[in-house]
C-alpha cells in the first residue's frame, strides 16, 4: 500500500491525504501550505468520500442495467479542477474487503498540478502496483 | 470536426458524447444504445453539477485554492474509465485508451468551455 511520503514523489504533487469513508482527514502531507492546506483537504476528503460513494452506486446500476462488466468496483475518482486535480483511491480497500476482511485501511489521495499530472502513474502508485517513479 | 468525433478516433474511447447543461439534450457515437447512452449522460451531467456545487463551497472556505472552477472529473473501474470534460463526456477501454492522451486532449479542447454551466 502506498504511503503519503510515496505519493508526495509523484510528478506535480502538491499534497496527499488519508481519509475515512465517512470523509474525516485522517493524515496528510502538504507541499505548499499557501495553496493547498488543512481546511482544504478536509472539505476535499469529504468531497472524494461522497463522490466515491455515489459513482459506486451509479457503476453498481450501470452494470445491471447494461449487462458491461469492468466498471464496478470503482477503483478511482479524480476530480480535475482549473489548476490542480486531486485522485482518490478506494482500490486496497476494495482488495482487503473481497479477501473476506472486515478491519480496512483509510482512501488515500493526491493533489496534482495539472500541468505535469500523471493520472496513470497516480492511479498505479495508489493501487499499489509500480514503484514510485 | 467536433470533439466528439475526434475522440472517437482515439485507441480505447468505445463512446463519446455531449449533454445539455440545463438536461434537455444530449448526443453521441459509439458502442452504446440510444438508451443507455442517454443513461450515461444523465449520470455525468448529475455528477458534473454535483462537483461544481463543491467547488464553490471550498472557494467559499478557502478561496483561490485553485479547483474552482472544476474542468471535469474521472472514474476508474477495472476495465473501463468514464471521463468528462465540461459538458462531453466518453467512455475508455483501460487496456487500450492512454487516459493521460484523453484527459490532456479534453482539458486543451474544453479550454475555453464557459464554465457558468448553461
Amino acid at each position: 500500500m502506498a504511503t503519503l511520503d510515496e505519493l508526495m514523489r509523484l510528478p506535480a504533487a502538491m499534497a496527499a491525504f488519508e481519509f475515512r469513508g465517512s470523509g474525516e482527514l485522517l493524515d496528510q502531507r502538504i507541499a505548499y501550505p499557501e495553496r493547498i492546506n488543512e481546511t482544504t483537504l478536509d472539505l476535499l476528503a469529504h468531497m472524494c468520500a461522497a463522490n466515491m460513494s455515489i459513482a459506486t452506486m451509479q457503476a453498481r446500476g450501470w452494470e445491471k442495467v447494461t449487462a458491461m462488466k469492468g466498471f464496478y468496483p470503482i477503483q478511482e475518482f479524480t476530480l480535475v479542477g482549473f489548476d490542480w486535480s486531486v485522485v482518490v483511491s478506494g482500490f486496497r480497500r476494495e482488495q482487503i474487503k473481497s479477501e473476506g476482511k472486515t478491519s480496512l485501511p483509510p482512501l488515500m489521495g493526491v493533489v496534482l498540478g495539472n500541468e505535469k499530472a500523471d493520472y496513470e502513474a497516480a492511479f498505479a502508485v495508489l493501487e499499489g502496483q509500480e514503484p514510485i517513479p | 470536426m467536433s470533439i466528439v468525433t475526434d475522440l472517437l478516433a482515439k485507441p480505447g474511447v468505445i463512446a463519446a458524447g455531449e449533454y445539455a447543461y440545463r438536461g434537455d439534450r444530449f448526443s453521441y457515437r459509439g458502442a452504446l444504445t440510444e438508451e443507455h447512452a442517454r443513461m450515461a449522460s444523465i449520470m455525468c451531467r448529475a455528477t458534473t453539477m454535483g462537483v461544481n456545487m463543491e467547488g464553490k463551497m471550498l472557494e467559499v472556505f478557502q478561496p483561490r485554492s485553485g479547483l474552482q472552477p472544476p474542468r471535469g472529473w474521472m472514474v476508474h473501474g477495472a476495465d473501463y474509465t468514464v471521463c468528462v470534460m465540461a459538458n462531453v463526456f466518453c467512455m475508455l477501454d483501460n487496456a487500450r485508451a492512454s487516459i493521460n492522451d484523453i484527459v490532456g486532449f479534453m482539458r486543451q479542447t474544453m479550454a475555453n468551455a464557459p464554465s457558468d454551466l448553461i
